[in-house]
């Protein structure tokens, strides 16, 4: 199938003009008759407890239509531990209190500025070792750490713990641990043992486009524009939120501006449009602001971590012993730190490994998946570290990743589970012969005036694709293939290029091909979320089966009509004919005519029963419009998915001035077979600058006695500048397809972030010359610092500064 | 008006910062008007020559009586200067002069800190504490001062060294003036001087709140009582308590028209 | 009052098209008033409703301020010519090209296009804690949230902190220093012009203000004398990402050399200390001196004397003293 005329090319995608030109409706760009605008009061205390709200003067102000309050949301479940809407015990400063819709946004602005709201004030930490200490703060009035994702429990390490570590990480009770065979035995075989104390942030998600949301209600039902990475998905999020069934909700969501993780299944504020608009009886908008997207929106959890790992003098990792805190924020309960023991076990297949981990919650915003979620952060924290092994032990530097790469028998991770292909070896090499390895690597510490540069290579994985998910469309009387897809239109283009799946398998051209997508009102098929670089290989696989069930229909009907076995019958070129002569058969549209007609199974009135109930009713839908494909991912498969990145970058740093210029960027990537290859070069070339970013510029700041942040605004928060991104950057995949995907595709949009921020650190490392880099991002003051032998302002596991 | 000024704090606390500066004015305006309405008494009721005191002690009192030793002198001088140097440097930036004053008033601040302490150690051993002490006795005789002033009475007995209202004036200044000093001293810590590290941290919110309300306070006070003082010093009546301050002694008649010698003995010691 | 941010308040905008009608707004609305040119400080104090003015005085409509005039030998710039105007004027590239230098390393292209240079000049300070709107000194309060044992201040200053530690943010301010030029003020007071050195304060003298200008004043052009007309010109400023940010440091100097010696030199550095500071003691002590490497880093260790540095803001001496030596060798070795 990877040679079908479409599969593997380049295309304009259809949004692409409307992103291009600004007529793509983003969830703020809409407008309804008679909306309201809402805003927000957030909490000024990093931890509080609401005591009193008095409303009485914004209410009688003219203008304010309602005020909503945490008493107004839905009762849901879980709510120790997961954050809602509203709250009267806010967690972290800017946690909303309550909103305001008003005719228009200065009128709310000033009924806020109205309200009076009596705050206790309670303790709060923003760095978890604090929490840990005996007699620490804890993040909640029950404790510092979620147990069984419901209960809040506090966790204290002893004075001895703290004391016998001096200024490394102290290591006291882990909340999780696993042993893969013997990591004594591991160390005692080591040549080598580094131990380090490492520190990796916390950051935002900074999408461009902020979680507004515009929603309205009519009879019953509830119409609503959010920012979101998926979307059919995405529907009974907003139900749960809301409290209503989520047959009442038309959700829609054509475009995302970026979500990183941030809004896989929407938002949590996307109830408070909801429920104001309620209250009201008018639509409601609430536009999100990009300081407040900061505060309630999102980020990734920063890791202090301690980590010893064992080489033999080839290189070969006998044993590594890993034990991470993860900053959890005050909410929830983040899977960063365990996905980092997965990402360790299987990058580096240590003979003997050790996990240990522990999530404690500090008054910071909530956490969530984040692009390649504790594969970042652990990349970023170890890469440097196998550099050092590397000098140390006078190896290559690729060659010692090699050494220590996984393929594709590899079983990884506390479950030890196999992955379906991992082509590591075949990647280093490619990384190695694009860049001319050997000669790139000598220029290693060359000068140039004040300037020295560094070169750094990183191997970086991610989770890369799921099974099982359903394929829905239809080929209507006017000739044209309707592919309706669940999945959100995240800016990757998967939303469409996994449709071209069923042009390539029904030979039906592009421009024949319609790509419904966005607003759940258009019947979209049960999908996997647009989040862990699924979709590739979900999508294809489920655009395949509808396909192909849809091909069967097809045959049949021509069968039916024209005599013969539906197996005589071929589909191409427009029409459904019999094999060999295309001029015996009846075209598309004739097909779809007659599907009408039969009904059952060809027009959609009968569908699979294996599909999901989202599908069917989506189908039923849709029935009797067309010939229809609708059908659940039964390929089966046996592994886990992952895709692999290497980076390598060469830096110049400047001795004098600390100032660091990434001058060649190259990523190559094990993402199995391409489907659209200008999306993945976005893909990876993309998520390396987002790493650049985390390498280099971009950290969370709170001062410490207020528990407030100030890194809310892009330009204190430093994303990078397309003028910190190098003029050479090469992105290529090594195009070995991934054996379990009939398709051969694997997902690719997490693992080039890691990558792109371990590989710069290691860089900067190597053109300092010093192989000690504790704690990222290396900022200029930090470079600076140490090229003058100066103390660093902080030590290694202090957080946020 | 306001009497304080309020900020929130980073939490949105109402916190109290210092006294609203419309005090100041208050004090001028309480300090002028003080002024002005003793000045049109005054003229209205012009001062009369006091009869001398008689009798064996005032024979007694030599030609010139020391009044203010000459160390006595020059704290009240030294302090002059530098009460001075500290409202200037502290109020015109105020009022919208704006210069460079702050490590100025902090030094200034720290010399009268330091002259009054020795100006206390000298009081206690070297200066009778009781001359300026004030005793319920001394509360009729004020009531008899006010009432005489007023025109409703007789003239008060003559005092003996210092008039009881110069103690109470006196008082009143070491109270404003240990109040400055003392918060003064503790605000330094807010501020970079090579003195103490810098930490605005080291009192709770409030208790600087407070701090800053009992300088501002106190400052405002020595405002108002400075006007007056420096308004009777240029009376021409009063004239020979100024000179004395200068001199340092006073003449026989001066002193007979204006004390009681036998209130204040003129010992042996003390003439020349 | 909760706080709320990101939503500007009501205020009444005035649109004059004289400069005397935008003086007599000034005049009449006094401490109330804001001189409005970019607004890209502006709109930021604005929109978090900390700063609210009652009147608005938008100076874009003003042709006085406008426009970029050869005078004698030098230039006269508009205080509302954007610092896009500035960057690409070709006078101003030949003749004095520090300052078209540091107008194109301000923030991005788009701020440039809308930032003026009278706004660049006049600019408030970057402070977080302050930005953020915290009653700090600088904000009329009794205290210093970036200097306490726990602050976090890596972005301020090493001189000329007095209670208030926040920095000058701009880039052009301290190249119009080296150039000697002339800030022309009207106000109350009639017509004004002062050393651009002395346009900028410190807070030792007002702790809420960066600037001489009072509130009736407005900035109407800066004058650039042909003094240093192709003198040789050094200008860098080292920050996080190479678009979108203040200087971390940043060097502006301006350099006659004759006969192989540096016969006069002005040398000015910024983000080090509440106004853009001049380095008199380096540039006495390099006159007469040949334009080495090692002149120029004894130059440096000159410059940095006297830093008083804050937890996290040591970093600052080495990059000073290093970008004086840059200054004074120019960036080839
Ligand atoms: C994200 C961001 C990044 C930036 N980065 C940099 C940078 O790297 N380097 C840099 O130098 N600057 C930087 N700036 C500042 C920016 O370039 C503007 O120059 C500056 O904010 C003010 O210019 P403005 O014309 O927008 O003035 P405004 O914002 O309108 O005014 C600024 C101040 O000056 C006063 N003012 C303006 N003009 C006059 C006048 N003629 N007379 C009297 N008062 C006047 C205003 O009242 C106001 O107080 C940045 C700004 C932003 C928002
Ligand atoms: S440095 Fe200045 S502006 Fe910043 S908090 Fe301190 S006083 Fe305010």
């Amino acid at each position: 199938m990877a040679n079908g005329k479409l599969f593997g090319t380049n295309y304009s995608p259809p949004d692409l003009v409307a992103k291009m030109t600004g007529k793509a409706k983003y969830a703020e760009d809409f407008r309804a008759e008679g909306m309201l605008m809402a805003k927000l009061l957030m909490s000024p205390m990093p931890h509080a407890r609401v005591r009193n709200i008095d409303t009485r003067a914004a209410e009688a102000m003219e203008g304010v239509h309602a005020i909503l309050t945490a008493d107004d949301l839905p009762e849901t479940d879980n709510l120790v531990g997961s954050d809602r809407a509203l709250t009267m015990e806010p967690m972290y400063q800017g946690e909303p209190i309550l909103a305001v819709a008003a005719v228009d946004e200065q009128t709310a602005a000033n009924a806020i500025e109205a309200i009076r709201v009596d705050y206790e004030p309670l303790p709060f930490v923003i760095n978890p070792l604090d929490s840990l200490r005996p007699g620490g703060p804890n993040a909640r009035v029950g404790g510092n750490t979620v147990k069984d994702r419901k209960d809040v429990v506090e966790i204290k390490w002893t004075a001895q713990d703290f004391a016998e570590a001096g200024e490394e990480m102290p290591m006291g009770q882990p909340e999780e641990e696993f042993e893969l065979g013997d990591i004594a035995k591991g160390f005692e075989e080591a040549d080598l043992v580094l131990d380090e104390t490492l520190y990796h942030q916390s950051q935002s998600h900074h999408p461009l486009e902020s979680r507004s949301c515009m929603a309205y209600w009519q009879n019953d039902k509830l119409y609503i524009h959010v920012s979101t990475q998926s979307a059919q998905r995405t529907a009974p999020g907003v139900a749960r939120q809301v409290g209503i069934d989520p047959t009442q909700v038309v959700l829609i969501a054509e475009y995302c501006g970026g979500g990183f993780g941030s809004k896989i299944g929407g938002t949590v504020n996307m109830a408070i449009a909801a429920l104001l608009s309620k209250k009201a009886g008018r639509p409601v908008m609430h536009r999100v602001t990009r300081s407040e997207e900061n505060a309630y929106g999102r980020a990734r959890p920063g890791f202090q971590g301690r980590i010893k790992v064992g080489f033999k003098a080839d290189g070969r990792i006998t044993a590594f012993d890993m034990y991470l805190i993860q900053d959890n924020g005050a909410y929830g309960r983040s899977g960063d730190f365990t996905s980092a023991s997965r990402c360790v076990s299987l990058n580096y297949t240590p003979l003997n490994m050790r996990f240990r981990g522990i999530s404690i919650l500090t008054n910071t915003p909530t956490r969530a998946a984040q692009r390649a979620p504790g594969g970042v952060q652990i990349t970023a924290m170890v890469e440097p570290v196998i550099d050092k092994a590397a000098k140390e032990l006078n190896l290559d530097r690729i060659e010692i990743r090699k050494i220590n790469a996984p393929d594709n028998d590899t079983v990884y991770g506390s479950n030890q589970h196999n992955v379906t292909s991992a082509y590591v070896r075949e990647t280093l090499d490619k990384a190695a012969e694009m860049v001319n390895w050997e000669e790139f690597k000598q220029q290693s510490g060359r000068t140039n005036g004040s300037k020295v540069t560094g070169v750094g290579v990183a191997l970086s994985s991610y989770v890369a694709g799921s099974r099982g998910f359903d394929g829905l469309m239809v080929i209507k009387p006017d000739g044209n293939l309707y592919v309706h897809q669940g999945i959100g239109n995240l800016g990757t283009h998967s939303t469409f290029d996994t449709a071209r799946v069923a042009c390539d398998l029904l030979d039906i051209p592009w421009e024949n091909t319609v790509v419904v997508w966005g607003n759940t009102g258009k019947h979209l098929p049960h999908s996997s979320v647009q989040a862990g670089s699924q979709t590739t290989h979900a999508h294809t696989r489920a655009n395949l089966a509808a396909a192909t069930a849809l091909k069967k229909n097809l045959q049949e009907i021509a069968a039916k009509e024209l005599g013969g076995s539906p197996d005589s019958y071929d589909v191409s070129g427009g029409r459904v004919h019999r094999k060999g002569n295309r001029a015996s058969g009846m075209t598309l549209a004739h097909a779809a005519e007659r599907a009408i007609e039969l009904g059952a199974k060809y027009d959609g009135h009968e569908v699979a029963e294996d599909i999901n109930e989202w599908t069917k009713t989506a189908a039923a839908g849709l029935a009797g419009q067309g010939a229809m494909g609708a059908a659940k991912d039964n390929y089966g498969g046996e592994g886990d998915l992952w895709s692999f990145v290497v980076g390598v970058a060469k830096v110049e740093v400047d001795r004098e001035t600390g100032a660091v210029a990434i001058q060649h960027y190259t990523a190559v990537c094990d993402t199995g077979s391409v489907m659209n290859p200008r999306g993945l070069k976005a893909q990876i070339l993309g998520g390396s600058v987002q790493g650049f970013g985390l390498a280099r510029s971009q950290k969370w700041v709170y001062d410490p006695k207020w528990g407030v942040p100030f890194t809310q605004r892009l330009y204190n928060a430093k994303p990078p500048s397309i003028l910190d991104v190098p003029l050479e950057m090469e992105g290529a995949a090594i195009e070995i397809p991934d054996p379990q995907n009939p398709l051969g595709a694997k997902g690719i949009g997490e693992a080039p972030f890691g990558a792109g921020v371990a590989a710069v650190l290691c860089a900067i490392q190597d053109a300092i010359g010093e192989f000690d880099l504790k704690r990222s991002p290396m900022m200029t003051d930090l470079i600076i610092n140490q090229l003058e032998n100066q103390a660093q302002p902080y030590k290694v596991l202090e957080t946020d500064v | 008006m306001n009497i304080f000024q309020w900020e929130q704090n980073p939490w949105g606390q109402d916190i109290l910062v210092r006294i609203s500066w419309d005090l100041l004015w208050l004090a001028i305006i309480g300090g002028a008007a003080f002024v002005i309405g003793h000045f049109i008494y005054r003229a209205k009721n012009p001062p009369q020559a006091a009869e001398p005191a008689t009798g064996s002690a005032a024979d007694a009192v030599p030609e010139k009586v020391v009044r203010h030793s000459l160390v006595a002198r020059l704290f009240h001088w030294t302090m002059a200067i530098t009460m001075f140097t500290l409202l200037i440097t502290a109020f015109f930036p105020i009022v919208g002069i704006q210069f460079e004053w702050l490590k100025i008033h902090w030094i200034a601040g720290l010399v009268l800190a330091g002259i009054i302490v020795f100006h206390i150690i000298h009081a206690t051993f070297w200066m009778s504490l009781r001359d300026i002490w004030i005793s319920s006795k001394d509360w009729a005789e004020f009531k008899l001062e006010v009432a005489h002033v007023l025109g409703t009475g007789k003239a008060p007995p003559k005092p003996g060294k210092y008039p009881v209202d110069h103690r109470i004036y006196h008082n009143l200044v070491t109270l404003a003036g240990v109040g400055v000093i003392a918060s003064g001293l503790l605000m330094m810590v807010r501020i970079d001087t090579p003195l103490f590290a810098r930490n605005p941290y080291l009192l709770s919110e409030s208790t600087w709140g407070w701090v800053y309300v009992l300088h501002g306070l106190s400052s405002v006070g020595l405002v108002g009582l400075i006007m007056s003082h420096v308004y009777f010093a240029i009376l021409p009546e009063k004239r020979w308590m100024t000179i004395s301050m200068i001199a340092g002694w006073v003449t026989k008649k001066d002193f007979l028209a204006n004390h009681d010698p036998e209130r204040w003995v003129v010992t042996e010691k003390a003439s020349k | 009052m909760a706080v709320i941010r990101d939503t500007i308040p009501a205020f009444e905008l005035f649109q004059p098209t004289s400069l005397e009608d935008a003086l007599a707004l000034k005049r009449r609305y006094g401490k109330a008033s804001w001189a409005y040119a970019g607004g890209l400080d502006s709109l930021d104090w604005f929109k978090d409703r900390i700063k609210r003015p009652d009147a608005v005085i938008d100076l874009s409509g003003v042709a006085e301020l406008r426009g970029i005039r050869d005078v004698d030998d030098g230039v006269e710039i508009g205080a509302m010519s954007t610092l896009t105007d500035v960057e690409t004027h070709a006078g101003i590239q030949s003749d004095f090209g520090l300052l078209s230098d540091a107008a194109s390393k301000v923030a991005t292209p788009q701020i440039r296009n809308q930032g003026t240079l009278g706004g660049n000049v006049s600019q408030d300070t970057r402070c977080s804690y302050y930005r953020g709107g915290w009653p700090c000194y600088r904000a009329g309060g009794n205290i210093c949230y970036a200097d306490t044992p726990t602050s976090i201040n890596r972005e301020h200053a090493l001189f000329e902190a007095d209670r208030c530690v926040a920095v000058n943010p701009s880039d052009t301010a301290p190249a119009l220093i080296a150039l000697d030029a002339k800030f022309v003020i009207q106000g109350t007071g009639g017509e004004k012009v002062v050393d651009a050195e002395d346009y900028f304060i410190t807070p030792s003298t007002d702790i809420t203000r960066m600037t001489i200008l009072e509130p009736g004043d407005i900035l109407t052009s800066i004058r650039i004398p042909g003094t240093w007309k192709g003198a040789q010109f050094y200008f860098e400023k080292v920050r996080d990402r190479q678009a979108w940010d203040f200087a971390l440091v940043s060097v502006s100097s301006a350099m006659k050399i004759s006969g192989g010696k540096i016969e006069d030199i002005r040398i000015v550095m910024n983000a080090v200390g509440p106004r853009p500071l001049r380095l008199h003691d380096v540039e006495r002590q390099l006159k007469g001196q040949s334009a080495t490497e090692d002149v120029g880093a004894a130059a440096g260790e000159l410059a940095t004397l006297g830093n008083r540095p804050l937890q996290h803001n040591a970093y600052k001496i080495p990059l000073m003293r290093n970008l004086v030596k840059r200054a004074i060798r120019g960036l080839e070795v």
